[in-house]
C-alpha cells in the first residue's frame, strides 16, 4: 500500500468546497486588482501583480498543507479570512505607500509589501496552529497562568511601552515593535471559557436574591471574574485603550449568556457598563472628548472632529456603488484626507470606493465568520471548548462591529483595527492565531468507515 | 460613452458582484452543513439521558452514543463526567450486534444498572438507568 496508510502519515482529505471559494477569492481579487489599475493608469493593468499572485499562492499553500494534514477541519473560514485579507492588500496597494515604511536591511518596504508580509505571517501562523494543535488541554489546565501572563504582558508595556498617538500600547522589540494587548484577546477568552464552563452551573442555579425576583449570581462565584475584568478594563483604561475595553466586556458578557442563559445577568452587564462608562466620562478627560467629538464632531471640525467628519463625507460620497477602487479619497493639499486611515478607518476608504454595496459584502464576510464560529463551539464536544470556539469567534465579530460603527459615528470612535483588513503587524497575527484555533478545534474527527455494502455476488472477495 | 469609461464601470460592477457572489456560494456552504447536521446519524444507535446529577453534565444533557462511548472523569473519556465519585475510566458501554452492553473498567465506585451493580458486560435495554456516582443516566433509543 501507499505510505499514506502507514501509522503516523496521515490520509490526504480532499477540500473540494474550500478549494472552489478560494477561486471565487481569486477571481474577486483579481477583478479588484484590475478595476484599481483600470481606473489608476487608464488602461487594462494589473496593480503589483507580484503581491496579489504571492498572496494567492499563500492562501493555496495553506489549503495545501491542510489537505496533507489530513484533518477535517473547516473548510469556510480559510476563503472568508482570505478575501477579507485580500481586499485589505488591495486598500494598501491603493493607498499612498509612504504611510509605513519600515527598512530591512538595505530595502526600503512600503505599505502593501508591509501588509503581504504580515499576511502572509498571519496565514502561516493560522495553518501551523491549524494543523498542530490537538488539544486544548494546554490552554484550559493554565487558566489562572495563562491571565497572569497575559497582564503581566500588558503591566509590562505600560512600564516599558512607547507612545504612539498619545495611548501607551506599543512594546518594542528590537527593530519590530508590537502591541501586546492584542494577544490580551485571546488569553482573555481562554480564562472566561474555562473560568465560565467550571462555574457555569453555580452561576445559573445558585442565585442570590438582591430585591424582589431580581436575583444575581452568589458573589464568591463572580468575583474571581469581576477582579479579572476590573483589573484588565483598569490597565486599559489607563492605558487609553478604550476600543480594547468595549470589546472585553462586550465578549465577557456575550460569553456570560452563552453559558448560562440568563439574560437578567446581560442586562445588568450592560447596565453596570453604561454606569462606568459614565463614570469613567466624569473622570477622566480623554473619555470626555471621545464623547463630545461623538456627539457634535462639528463643534471643532479641524481639530478633533475631523476624523469623523472626512469620515462621514467618504461614506457620503461612496453612496451606493461607490466610487471604485483608486478613484476615491482626494488628497487635500498633498495629504490624505482621513488621518490613520490605514489603521482606524479603511471601512472609510473601502466605503467611498465600493460604496454601501461593498460595506455591505465586507461586513457578511463577518457575519460568516462568526456564523461558522458559533457552529464549530455548538458541535464541541464540551463546554470549554465550546465557550472557547464562540468566544476566539466573537472577539473578532465584535471588532469588526465597534470599529465599523465607530467609523459610521454610531459609537464613540475607538481606535481598533478591522480584523484582516487593517494594517498592523500584531493585529494581523493574532488575527491568524484565532483562525488557527478555530480551525483546529473544528476538527470532525478522523472519517468513519463506509458503511459496508451488502456483496452483489455470493462468492466475492475474501472474507 | 467612451469605451475606457464603460469598462472602468463594467469591471467595477464585476468585483462588487464577485463579492456578493463569493458570498451567495459560503451561504449555499453553509445551508448545506445545518441540513447536514439535520440529517447527521450521529445519536442513531441511541442517547444517554442524563436524569439527575449533582455536578456535569446537569441533567437534562443528551448524548449521542457511538458503537464504543467511554465514561469517566478522564477528559478523553467520550462521556466526561465531573462527579467526585467517578473514577477517571470509569464505565463503557458498547453497541454489539443488536444491543447495547455496559461493562465496568474496574471503577473505585462501581456502576450500578438499575440500581444493581455491573459485573461483566451486561445488557443493557433502552429505558434502564445506569447510575455512575450521583450521576443517573437512562439509555434511550436513538432518533432515526
Amino acid at each position: 500500500m501507499t505510505a499514506a496508510t502507514l501509522p503516523g502519515f496521515p490520509r490526504p482529505i480532499v477540500r473540494r468546497r474550500e478549494l472552489g471559494l478560494l477561486l471565487a477569492v481569486a477571481a474577486a481579487l483579481a477583478l479588484g486588482n484590475l478595476s484599481l489599475g483600470l481606473t489608476r493608469a487608464g488602461s487594462l493593468t494589473v496593480v503589483d501583480p507580484a503581491g496579489l499572485l504571492i498572496y494567492l499562492g499563500a492562501l493555496v499553500a495553506v489549503h495545501l498543507a491542510l489537505v496533507t494534514a489530513g484533518r477535517r477541519v473547516d473548510e469556510v473560514l480559510l476563503p472568508t479570512v482570505g478575501l477579507l485579507g485580500g481586499i485589505g492588500l488591495l486598500l494598501a496597494e491603493r493607498l499612498p505607500q509612504d504611510l509605513v515604511v519600515q527598512r530591512v536591511g538595505s530595502t526600503v518596504l512600503g505599505l502593501a509589501s508591509l501588509q503581504l508580509v504580515w499576511l502572509i505571517l498571519a496565514l502561516v501562523i493560522a495553518a501551523v496552529v491549524a494543523i498542530t494543535v490537538r488539544s486544548d488541554r494546554w490552554l484550559r489546565l493554565y487558566k489562572y497562568t495563562w491571565a497572569a501572563a497575559g497582564l503581566g504582558l500588558l503591566a509590562l508595556t505600560f512600564v516599558l511601552g512607547t507612545d504612539v498617538n498619545g495611548t501607551r500600547l506599543t512594546l518594542d522589540f528590537g527593530p519590530v515593535s508590537g502591541q501586546p494587548s492584542e494577544l490580551l484577546k485571546v488569553i482573555l477568552v481562554v480564562f472566561f471559557a474555562a473560568y465560565l464552563a467550571e462555574n457555569r452551573v453555580l452561576l445559573a442555579d445558585a442565585r442570590v436574591r438582591v430585591v424582589g425576583r431580581l436575583t444575581v449570581p452568589p458573589a464568591p462565584y463572580l468575583l474571581p471574574a469581576g477582579l479579572m475584568l476590573a483589573l484588565a478594563l483598569g490597565i486599559v483604561v489607563i492605558q487609553k485603550d478604550l476600543g480594547a475595553a468595549l470589546l472585553f466586556y462586550a465578549v465577557f458578557l456575550c460569553l456570560f449568556y452563552l453559558a448560562t442563559g440568563s439574560k437578567v445577568d446581560v442586562a445588568l452587564g450592560i447596565g453596570l457598563f453604561l454606569v462606568g462608562f459614565v463614570l469613567l466620562a466624569l473622570v477622566f478627560p480623554h473619555v470626555r472628548d471621545r464623547v463630545a467629538t461623538w456627539l457634535d464632531p462639528w463643534s471643532d471640525p479641524l481639530g478633533t472632529g475631523f476624523q469623523t467628519i472626512q469620515a462621514l463625507h467618504a461614506f457620503a460620497r461612496g453612496g451606493l456603488l461607490g466610487t471604485g477602487l483608486g478613484a476615491g479619497l482626494p488628497t487635500i493639499g498633498g495629504q490624505l484626507p482621513i488621518p490613520a486611515v490605514h489603521t482606524d478607518f479603511p471601512l472609510a476608504a473601502l466605503g467611498e470606493e465600493l460604496g454601501m454595496a461593498g460595506v455591505l459584502a465586507i461586513l457578511g464576510c463577518y457575519l460568516v465568520v462568526v456564523a461558522r464560529g458559533l457552529r464549530i463551539a455548538a458541535a464541541a464536544a464540551d463546554d470549554v471548548r465550546a465557550l472557547l470556539c464562540a468566544g476566539l469567534a466573537l472577539v473578532i465579530g465584535v471588532q469588526a462591529a465597534i470599529i465599523a460603527a465607530g467609523n459610521l459615528k454610531l459609537i464613540p470612535l475607538t481606535g481598533i483595527t478591522l480584523p484582516f483588513i487593517s494594517y498592523g503587524g500584531s493585529s494581523l497575527l493574532v488575527n491568524g492565531l484565532i483562525v488557527g484555533l478555530l480551525l483546529a478545534f473544528s476538527d470532525r474527527g478522523p472519517l468513519p468507515p463506509r458503511e459496508p455494502r451488502r456483496a452483489r455476488r455470493p462468492a466475492g472477495g475474501p472474507g | 460613452m467612451d469605451p475606457l469609461t464603460l469598462a472602468v464601470w463594467a469591471i467595477r460592477l464585476a468585483f462588487l458582484a464577485s463579492l456578493y457572489l463569493f458570498l451567495a456560494l459560503v451561504v449555499r456552504a453553509l445551508l448545506r452543513d445545518i441540513r447536514a447536521a439535520s440529517r447527521d446519524p450521529a445519536g442513531a444507535l441511541g442517547r444517554l439521558v442524563v436524569i439527575a446529577s449533582a455536578s456535569l453534565p446537569t441533567a437534562g444533557s443528551v448524548f449521542p452514543l457511538d458503537a464504543v462511548t467511554t465514561l469517566g472523569r478522564d477528559l478523553g473519556s467520550s462521556v466526561v463526567l465531573d462527579d467526585p465519585f467517578s473514577s477517571a475510566r470509569h464505565a463503557v458501554l458498547t453497541y454489539r450486534g443488536r444491543g447495547w452492553y455496559v461493562e465496568d473498567l474496574g471503577s473505585t465506585n462501581g456502576t450500578l444498572v438499575n440500581g444493581v451493580p455491573v459485573a461483566g458486560a451486561l445488557p443493557l435495554g433502552f429505558g434502564d438507568e445506569l447510575q455512575i456516582g450521583d450521576v443517573r443516566m437512562r439509555l434511550e433509543r436513538g432518533l432515526r
